[in-house]
């Protein structure tokens, strides 16, 4: 019984990790109406930002959280400009190909500058149990909780109260239509992309500091499971796709439970096969972003 | 009366398809100016020129005496040009208020600090946005329907918000695209009066519109169209008596081709 509890609550602590990963998917998704297969990518410079924080700054996670996201914005900026502002209006599949070639250029890049070896994570907390009842969990997966709920939440209310998320929200429904209504497109693509690849960065970071690890080609599964999550929402609802994450989370638990931390993605891509072959729409209604 | 917008042979080519062929056309201040032509006339096309959506092939542009020749949609917005659209356009996922908020956005002056740090001028923008949007809804008797998603609404209801939502930017023009399709005679008549008040308010108002009586009643200055070439501009007295419009729309010589079959 103790074994299940404690199997659930690491499924609950990775899937919110994973759920963060892929409401940054979904957003840029969203707003842009292109599929970008940079996120892993995205996510690997979060953890590595964030290391050089900690190492810069001392170790608080906040200060991590804070330079991962400026980092990876700037980088969503970038990846922007490259990849999606001329292809707007272009077929998919052409801005498509161009973020598999930032994808492959950055991660080559990293394991030039980084090295290609897996590198220790600082230790950010003290192992210590916190105790609720029959539930234990360590201060560093409550930390994690926190932060992802702490985000999602913030999320929510930005794009249903601030009028920037209205306008957002807009763009991504109909470009033309917001474009005519005095909005800027471009501007609103950008600032997207931008929120989108900065939960990213706090997504790398906060996977890289729960398994202690990081490294320069650690973002491929990665991508692979925001994408897995996001597909559960149409690849645009970010509550859906949260909800997915959260769901990865749990199967990968339990999966390794069964067999053995090896088959770990095997799970993650089973649940893609499964969900593109029955539900390949989506569970929500197509409708832009929504939260 | 000053004039407010002036296309000067404005042609547009889809390939080898003139789908507008040096078009004149002047709206003056104050004017309802009704634009109408058979379908595939051109006339759709002409108002995705006027609003930047499409780049004229050969001519000029030029509104309140800004040229519009270059110009990106959000940027004619921005300089006061509202429009509605022929297949609704609205976001459908969205609330009505919502909806009418996004007309708003141009004018607002508060910075993306401003809205991370909710300062009282954001706060402020907000609150404004707030009264003057739930004010536009209030004047087209949407009000009771401020919260519901704009694609659950009917199919004049939309068409209103679309309206609303082209009014939040206060234009100094409005185009409206066939504004009355799709509605019954009532709601066009209950359309005809508000599009009349809103000009009496002082909103000049151009509309493309199959509904002759709709057109008639209203509008001050009429332009004609057929395979993308003025065929005619006037008041709708002038429109009425002219050969061409009638040949346009009901053909040349049917009459003798009848005679000529009965025979």
């Amino acid at each position: 019984m103790d074994y299940a509890i404690s199997i659930l609550v690491n499924g609950i602590v990775q899937g919110s990790i994973y759920a963060l990963m892929a409401l940054g998917y979904s957003v840029i998704v969203g707003i842009t109406g292109l599929v970008t297969f940079t996120h892993g990518e995205v996510m690997m410079m979060g953890a590595f930002a964030s290391f050089y924080v900690f190492e810069l700054f001392g170790s608080n996670i906040l200060i991590g959280a804070i330079g991962s996201f400026i980092v990876c914005g700037i980088l969503g900026i970038i990846i922007y400009k490259v990849c999606y502002e001329r292809f707007l209006d272009a077929p998919r599949h052409i801005a498509l190909i161009c973020t598999i070639g930032a994808s492959m250029i950055i991660k080559n890049m990293a394991q030039i500058v980084f090295g290609p070896n897996q590198k220790p994570m600082f230790g950010i907390f003290e192992n210590q149990l916190i105790k609720i009842g029959p539930v234990q969990l360590s201060v560093l997966q409550l930390v994690i909780l926190a932060i992802v709920v702490i985000l999602a939440l913030g999320l929510s209310l930005f794009f249903s109260k601030s009028k920037y998320g209205i306008s957002m929200r807009a763009v991504s429904q109909d470009k033309t239509a917001a474009s005519l209504m005095g909005l800027n497109v471009n501007a609103n693509a950008l600032l997207g992309n931008v929120i989108g690849c900065g939960l990213a960065g706090i997504a790398g970071m906060l996977i890289s500091v729960y398994y202690q690890a990081f490294q320069a080609t650690m973002g491929g599964p990665l991508g692979m499971k925001a994408f897995s999550a996001s597909v559960l929402g149409g690849l645009t609802d970010s509550r859906f796709a949260a909800l997915g994450g959260l769901f990865l989370g749990l199967i990968e638990n339990f999966g390794i439970a069964v067999s053995s931390a090896s088959f770990r993605d095997i799970f993650a891509f089973i649940f893609l096969i499964l969900i593109l072959i029955f539900k390949p729409q989506g569970f929500s209604k197509k409708g832009g972003i929504k939260l | 009366m000053s004039q407010l917008l002036v296309a000067n042979n404005v042609s547009k080519h889809f390939g080898g398809l003139k789908a507008v062929d040096n078009v004149d056309m002047i709206i003056n201040e104050g004017d309802i100016f009704g634009i109408i032509g058979p379908n595939g006339a051109g006339k759709t096309t002409f108002f995705n020129i006027c609003s930047g959506v499409y780049k004229p092939t050969t001519g000029e542009i030029t509104f309140d005496g800004h040229s519009l020749v270059g110009q990106k949609p959000e940027q004619i917005a921005r300089l006061g040009m509202a429009r509605t659209f022929q297949n609704i356009r609205l976001f459908k996922y969205m609330s009505v208020l919502e909806n009418v908020f996004i007309g708003f956005q141009t004018k607002t002056r508060t910075g993306l600090a401003d809205a991370i740090l909710h300062t009282a001028a954001y706060k402020s923008d907000e609150q404004l946005i707030r009264e003057e949007g739930l004010k536009v809804l209030d004047s087209l008797g949407l009000l009771p329907f401020k919260d519901t998603k704009a694609g659950n609404l009917s199919y004049g209801m939309q068409r209103k918000v679309e309206i609303a939502r082209a009014l939040a930017l206060g234009p100094k023009l409005l185009l409206l695209d066939e504004p009355a399709a799709g509605m019954n005679q009532l709601e066009k008549q209950e359309l005809m009066h508000f599009v009349i008040d809103l000009n009496k308010r002082g909103y000049t108002i151009a509309l493309i519109e199959h509904d002759m009586r709709f057109v008639m009643n209203s509008c001050n200055r009429i332009l004609v169209l057929n395979f993308g070439q003025k065929i005619c501009e006037g008041t709708p007295e002038e429109v009425r008596e002219d050969k061409g419009v009638n040949e346009a729309y009901f053909g040349k010589g049917l009459l003798v081709g009848r005679k000529g079959a009965a025979a």
